[in-house]
Parts: structure tokens; C-alpha cells; sequence
């Protein structure tokens, strides 16, 4: 088959960061070829050097045999290179029509033929066999539908090669199969596809070869046949034991917490949760591990409360939660280190100092007369105190949080929850964005934490840390618990085979 | 980094008030007039004898009111555009009280404070209550309830509570009139403007629950995470915000007004907004922009009877300064600006 194809030694980097080191990948014509690896691995950086959104530190592209240069996405599109992104970019009050001529070109004067136009787009449509209703606003047609149209608009613009970003992750698995008959009517008419997904019973069926990326590098690329689900998900994580740093507690104490059945949105694969049971024990970090979004920021919203289980039941050391508020769960003493730190954890505007004593200036240090006056000048003390202690490196205590780096973002965060000396610590991605050094501080943090007598859940898509920290290892995918592990030992090619779903 | 970020905050107000004045002058000069005499004489009428500043700050007071309305609610994220209507109730239901309950003196000065109040906060719940309950946009319903309110006032002074042939309602018994002070245009109501300015701003920023409340507005999901009740806080907010109307309104009846009547308040809501933004949210900064705004008002009478230029000069030149606030705001939040102004920073340290 001939190559359209190839990226020689890619290489990206931000800063210190590769996301891209030294990536070699080629694409024939008709096939699809998959691009598989964990968050983080690169598939995203790699695909967006493609379309043009970033410039490569090193490395060469050739389309058809000739050396490129992609700078814009303009330019990708005008080389025959089209993208579907995970979230689609369709404008929604517009038609399927009028997205699918939007920022055509090829229109001369002031006025749209649009006769013409419709014609060439159901010509298109037929002949792939994406069934759209041309005249429908976006906002009235299915997820499933939205996705052809983002095919048919790239298709229309003259796309070769087309580039599929987790195309199923919204998908019913009918739409899912419906894809894949678009799929290999794509491929059957010359087209190529770039398929990018972490689903492996997806991948297999689909895919003629499969690149595998860890870690911003390229593992290698096998054909189908001559692959399995289970070689797939060894090389994907593809970790041999480093021994953890950190001494495993095997034997912990009374549970601080403890789910059992507990439901939320059970229908959503990807946003639900499903009978989890589970327990949170003094004295243990209880690590979640999974491909992000199989139900952990429900998980994780649940023992904070800041949601409500749909059924199941949740006793907090010892005793039945009835009413779920994030208030609530603060004076059982939880603490919770949220996955976005900028959103949910931090108030942006106000100061460092502000930002750590956010929840406690009502205790007679801070204010006297329940809140009625502010004491300034000790709550300022205690800040530095703070910045102290937790290394929070600014220019002041005043700064704005959101000024910070994210490091020292997460340290305030830190500062604030863990000084409330709690009894649980909800952790989820602590160390998302992190560099090396802010990272071995949180995970510093979380063991000290731990050694005081506090239940620690860590949720992390970041199997290395889950790996690292954790005294029990709880997999879950599709809103299930997969299995448990034992921290100490953990057995590595069945966790990662749990955490694909099998 | 943070004091710059400060004088940013202050400069911004500054160097649009001069723009404004600079445009101004152009337009007064256009005009055929002398543009340092015309301002000369809007100053005079403004801030020129005792008498001139009394009568500005009566005008002001009113503006003090709406404008640490819109305040007080914005600091907590929601958007309450209905000071006027809040406003417009406090004063109503004052009228009633002090025209149709035969009473007099201070029990009635009280009683109408009071009652006017609690209306304007009833009045600013409904918006409220409607967004939190119902996830309604406050902002579309508070400006119609304007209208519900501005309607209603219009039934008593027409109808139900008209004095004999003359569309007003009858006016406030002398018994029952806020005092004025040393004998000026403004009132004690000024007096209570400045105190309920002084009680936001000690609210906003030495409590605890005021720095709640900030935190909710500047980050609603995060304050919910760190266990704030963020709808009492909105709730909270709209009934204070209406309630500070409320009070407002039956003030400026008791001060100055004594009577309903055709076209009474109207702008207030909107002129408050405007004062709150100017003033950056600070109630503080709001009052003194109230008060340079009702010196805008009341000095551009005198420069049209002194030097012939027109008063809406004057109502050109507020507008721009909104115009220019607004814009300034967003300008100096521009990546762009940012970079300039470290490197003229960092220039300096240089040198």
C-alpha cells in the first residue's frame, strides 16, 4: 500500500516537557491506523502537530512523499488533512448544512450558491453513507449525527486523511458500530484514518495497524493479527515494578469511610457510577486508578459531598450519611483536593492569604465574635506561617492565586486542607500539571498525612503515582469496581487489563 | 505585582474621567464657548458656596443608595439590575405610610424607614428566589419588575392616592420630613447614605460572612466545594441589595421628594449600576462617584445660565466616563497590557 503519511522524529517540547520525544509514524492509503496510549501519552500533542495548532521542536512531515510544513490548521485542511475533535467544533444554532459550508473557500463573489452546494454535500453523503438532515439546527440532531457532520465537513473541504479523536467516547455502542461502518466505507474509498482511543476492544476491531505511545514516545507499531488485548494493555502501561519509595501499610485502621451499592447516573458509562463499594480505612491511601473519566470525579464528588448517590449507602466513620453538603462533610472533617484546582479549589482573585484561611475565618483565631470582626493581623501571621511550612513560593502573601504557578497553587490548596488536621483526604489528580519537584512534595504530603492516623483516597490517572503512594489499589472502568490490589506487590498486567475493561 | 494591579484599579476611573473632560472641552469649544470658563462655572455650581455642595449632595443621595445596591449584589455574583424598581417600592410603600396612617414625627420617620425597607428587599427577593429556586436569568426579571414598579407608583398618583385635579400623590406631612442639615438641600438622608455605605464596605471587608460572600462572587463552583451555601448567599444578597434600595427610596421621600409622582426615580437603577462599575464594586469609591456625578448634574444648570452651554454637555460627558471605564477595564485585563506594563516595570528595576 502506498505511504500519504509520515512524521519523522518528532519531537515536542514545552518548556523542560517532552510531550513528543523522537516519534516516528507513517499512514497508508486506505487503512486505518490507530494511535493508542494513556492520558498524557502524546496522542493529542502529536495529532495537533499534524493539524498545524503546534510547531514541532524538531522533526519533518511528508504528505504524498513531499516534505511539509503545517503551521496553521488552514493549511492542513487546504493539504487534505481533516480533524475530528473529541468535542466537536460545530456551531449549534446553525444547520447541518450551513456548518458544513462554514469557512468554504471555494464560494466566489458576495452570495452562496446553495443549490449547488447541497448538491455536492449529498453526493458526498451517499456515497459514505453519512445520513444527516441538512436543515435540522445542530442542537436538535443526536450526538451520533453531530459526528457525521463533523466527517461530511471535513470530507467536503477535501480531507484525505482523516484524524478521529476519541471519536467514541459520547457514543451509544449503536452509533459506535454505525461509525465503524463509515469507517471502512472511508477506507474502502481510498481515504485514510488516524484513530486515536485507549478503548481496546474498540482498537482491534477497527484498526489495520496500532501505534503505541507511552510517555511522549513511540513504543512501536504492530498489525492487527499479530496482536492481542492483553499484549496491547502491557505495552500501553508497559511498567515493570520500581519498587515504591514509600513504606505500604497493609493493616489499616477503622474506615473513615465507607460506600456500599452506591448509584449515580448508573446509565452514563462515562460520568456515572455503578454499585461501588468501597472503604476508606485511618491510617491507608486507597488509590483509584482508571482512564479518566470512568466515574472517579463522581467518586470523588460523592465522599465530598457535592453530589447526591441516586441509591447505595455511605456511613461516615461509623455512622449513615442522611444529607449531602459539602458543609457537611467539611465538619465531619474531609478534606478535598479537587481535580481543577482553578475551578473548584481555588478563588482565583483573592489573595494567598485569603485562600488559606477560605474555610476557617470563623474560629476565634481568626475573627473574634463568631465572624463579626476579622483579626487581620493574626490571620496574616498565620499565612506566613503557611507559606512557610508548605514552601508556597510568591512575591507576597497578598498575590493573587491565580497568578501562581500551579505547583504552589496546589501547595495553598494543601496548606488549607491538610492543616485542618483531617480525617479523610479526597486527593483527586494532586499532581496533574505538576513538575517533579511539586509533585514529590504533595506525595510527601499525602504519606505524612497518612502516618497521622487520616484515610487518604487518591484518585489519579496517572498509574505511576497510584502505583507509587498507594496501600490498596481499587480499579475502576465504566463506572464499576474492576477489582482491588494490594499496594505492596501490586500485580501490574492485571491492573492495567482491569483498567481497560477486562 | 499587587500594587500595581491596585493603581491600575485607580487610574482607570482617573484617566477616564479626563478623557471625558478632554472631550468635552472640544465639544464646548465647538460649541462657541470658552471650555475653562464653562467648567469653571459647572465647579462653581457644583462645589462654589456651601449651598451649591448641599444641594449636590442631596442629589447625590438617592444615586448613593442605588449604586451600593447594585454593589453589595455584584460582590456576590448576581446581577441585580433592579434597583430602581426596589427603589420605586421603598418609596411607595413610604407614602402610604406616611400620607394614609395619620401618624407624625419620628415614630412615622421610623416606621416609613422601615417599612420602605422590608418593601424593596420583598421587591428584590422575587428575581432572587427565581433564580435560585428556578434557575431563572435575575437579570431580565429584575429589569421588568422596574416596570412592574414604575407602573404601580403610577396607579397611586393617577388613581388610588391622587391629590384633587393634580396627577401626585399628596405630600409627606411637614411633621414627618427628614430634618435638613444646617439648614442646606441635603438631609439626614445623606447622613444615613453615608452610614449604610460605611456598613457595606466594614461588612464586605472585616467579617467573615462578607468575605464569604466575596468568595462566592468571584467563584461560585469553588465556594460550593469549600462549603459555602451558595444560594443562601445569593438570596442573602439580593434581600440586602433590595433592601439598601428600599431604603433609598423611602428616604429620598422623607428628604427631599415628599410626593409621587410622574417620571420620580426614574433612571436611578441603571445611574447606580453605573456608579457601582465606576467605583469598581468598592462602596467606598461608589459613594464618591455618586457624588461626582450628582455635581455633574447639578453644575452643568449653572453653566448654562453662566456661559449658554447646554446641559447635556454634562449628560456627554458622564456617559463617557462610563464609556471609558468600561472599556479601560476590559483593556488593561488584555494579555497585551499585561506584558507592557511588567516591562515597563521591570525596566525600571533596571535602571
Amino acid at each position: 500500500m502506498q505511504e500519504i503519511l509520515r512524521m519523522e522524529h518528532i519531537t515536542k517540547r514545552f518548556g523542560d516537557m517532552y510531550a513528543n520525544r523522537d516519534i516516528n509514524f507513517e499512514v497508508r492509503r486506505g487503512e486505518v491506523h490507530t494511535l493508542l496510549g494513556e492520558n498524557g501519552a502524546g496522542k493529542s500533542t502529536l495529532m495537533n502537530v499534524l493539524f498545524g495548532l503546534y510547531q514541532p521542536t524538531e522533526g519533518s512531515i511528508y504528505l504524498n512523499g513531499n516534505k511539509v510544513k503545517i503551521d496553521s490548521p488552514a493549511q492542513a485542511v487546504k493539504l487534505g488533512i481533516g480533524m475530528v475533535h473529541q468535542h466537536f467544533m460545530l456551531v449549534e444554532a446553525m444547520t447541518v448544512f450551513e456548518n458544513i459550508i462554514l469557512g468554504d473557500r471555494n464560494t466566489k463573489g458576495v452570495f452562496i450558491d446553495r443549490d449547488a452546494r447541497r448538491k455536492e454535500i449529498l453526493e458526498l453523503s451517499q456515497q459514505y453513507g453519512l445520513d444527516v438532515e441538512m436543515d435540522k439546527p445542530i442542537t436538535e440532531i443526536a450526538v451520533g449525527a453531530q459526528q457525521r457532520v463533523e466527517i461530511l465537513k471535513a470530507l467536503y473541504k477535501g480531507a484525505e486523511l482523516l484524524v478521529l479523536d476519541e471519536p467514541t467516547a459520547a457514543l451509544t455502542d449503536i452509533e459506535v458500530e454505525g461509525l465503524f461502518q463509515i469507517i471502512k466505507k472511508l477506507t474502502a474509498e481510498g481515504k485514510s484514518v488516524i484513530f486515536i482511543s485507549h478503548k481496546m476492544r474498540e482498537v482491534l476491531h477497527i484498526s489495520d495497524r496500532i501505534t503505541i505511545l507511552r510517555a511522549g514516545e513511540s513504543v512501536c507499531t504492530l498489525n492487527r493479527e499479530e496482536t492481542t488485548g492483553e499484549d496491547l494493555a502491557n505495552l500501553m502501561i508497559g511498567r515493570e515494578l520500581v519498587p515504591s519509595q514509600y513504606k505500604k501499610i497493609e493493616d489499616a485502621g477503622d474506615a473513615v469511610i465507607k460506600l456500599t451499592d452506591v448509584d449515580y447516573c448508573k446509565e452514563s458509562k462515562h460520568n456515572g457510577l455503578n454499585g461501588v463499594s468501597l472503604s476508606v480505612g485511618r491510617g491507608e491511601i486507597v488509590g483509584i486508578a482508571g482512564v479518566d473519566g470512568n466515574g472517579q470525579s463522581q467518586l470523588a464528588q460523592v465522599v465530598t459531598g457535592v453530589i447526591t448517590p441516586d441509591s447505595g449507602e455511605v456511613d461516615m466513620k461509623g455512622s449513615r450519611v442522611a444529607k449531602f453538603t459539602p458543609n457537611g462533610f467539611i465538619i465531619e472533617k474531609v478534606s478535598h483536593i479537587p481535580e481543577d484546582r482553578n475551578k473548584m479549589g481555588l478563588i482565583g482573585s483573592m489573595s494567598v492569604m485569603d485562600n488559606i484561611v477560605l474555610k476557617t475565618t470563623e474560629l476565634p483565631e481568626f475573627s473574634s465574635g463568631n465572624g463579626l470582626y476579622l483579626k487581620k493581623k493574626a490571620i496574616k501571621e498565620y499565612a506566613e506561617q503557611m507559606q512557610k511550612k508548605y514552601d508556597i513560593r510568591c512575591a507576597s502573601i497578598e498575590q493573587e492565586t491565580r497568578n501562581l504557578s500551579g505547583g504552589n497553587q496546589q501547595k495553598v490548596i494543601l496548606a488549607r486542607e491538610l492543616e485542618s488536621d483531617p480525617d479523610l483526604l479526597v486527593a483527586v489528580h494532586p499532581t496533574r500539571g505538576l513538575d517533579i519537584g511539586a509533585a514529590r512534595f504533595v506525595h510527601d504530603t499525602m504519606i505524612a498525612a497518612r502516618d497521622n492516623g487520616c484515610g487518604v483516597l487518591l484518585i489519579s490517572a496517572d498509574f505511576d503515582e497510584i502505583l507509587e503512594v498507594s496501600d490498596r489499589i481499587i480499579v475502576m472502568f465504566e463506572g464499576e469496581i474492576m477489582g482491588e490490589y494490594s499496594g505492596k506487590n501490586p500485580p501490574i498486567n492485571e491492573i492495567s487489563l482491569a483498567m481497560a475493561g477486562k | 505585582m499587587k500594587n500595581t494591579s491596585k493603581i491600575v484599579n485607580v487610574m482607570v476611573p482617573l484617566v477616564s474621567v479626563l478623557l471625558a473632560f478632554i472631550i468635552g472641552c472640544i465639544i464646548i469649544a465647538a460649541l462657541g464657548a470658552n471650555p475653562i470658563t464653562a467648567l469653571q462655572a459647572l465647579w462653581k455650581g457644583a462645589f462654589g458656596s456651601v449651598r451649591n455642595f448641599g444641594t449636590t449632595l442631596s442629589r447625590a443621595t438617592p444615586l448613593i443608595f442605588t449604586g451600593l445596591c447594585a454593589c453589595f449584589a455584584y460582590r456576590c455574583g448576581v446581577f441585580n439590575l433592579g434597583g430602581e424598581g426596589q427603589f420605586i417600592m421603598g418609596a411607595v410603600v413610604c407614602t402610604v405610610i406616611g400620607t394614609q396612617f395619620n401618624i407624625e414625627g419620628l415614630p412615622a420617620i421610623i416606621l416609613c424607614l422601615v417599612a420602605g425597607t422590608i418593601a424593596g428587599g420583598i421587591w428584590a427577593m422575587i428575581p432572587g428566589v427565581l433564580k435560585v429556586y428556578r434557575g431563572q436569568n435575575e437579570m431580565i426579571i429584575s429589569i421588568m419588575l422596574n416596570y412592574v414598579a414604575t407602573l404601580f407608583m403610577g396607579v397611586l398618583f393617577t388613581d388610588w392616592m391622587r391629590d384633587g385635579s393634580v396627577p401626585q400623590t399628596v405630600a409627606i406631612p411637614d411633621a414627618s420630613r427628614l430634618t435638613r442639615l444646617f439648614g442646606l438641600r441635603a438631609t439626614t438622608a445623606f447622613v444615613i447614605a453615608v452610614v449604610v455605605g460605611l456598613a457595606v464596605y466594614y461588612f464586605l471587608f472585616f467579617t467573615s460572612k462578607g468575605f464569604q460572600l466575596r468568595a462566592v462572587g468571584y467563584n461560585m463552583t469553588a465556594a460550593e466545594f469549600n462549603g459555602f451555601a451558595v444560594k443562601k448567599y445569593f438570596l442573602a444578597s439580593f434581600l440586602v441589595s433590595g433592601m439598601i434600595a428600599g431604603l433609598g427610596g423611602s428616604a429620598d421621600i422623607l428628604g427631599t421628594q415628599f410626593f409621587l409622582i410622574n417620571g420620580y426615580a426614574s433612571g436611578y437603577g441603571f445611574d447606580g449600576v453605573s456608579m457601582a462599575l465606576i467605583g469598581q464594586l468598592h462602596p467606598l469609591a461608589t459613594m464618591l462617584v455618586a457624588i461626582f456625578f450628582a455635581a455633574l448634574r447639578v453644575g452643568s444648570t449653572t453653566m448654562q445660565a453662566a456661559t449658554g452651554v447646554p446641559t447635556s454637555v454634562s449628560d456627554i460627558i458622564q456617559a463617557l466616563v462610563i464609556v471609558f471605564t468600561v472599556a479601560g477595564l476590559a483593556m488593561v485585563k488584555l494579555p497585551e497590557f499585561k506584558a507592557l506594563l511588567n516591562r515597563i516595570f521591570s525596566r525600571k528595576e533596571v535602571a
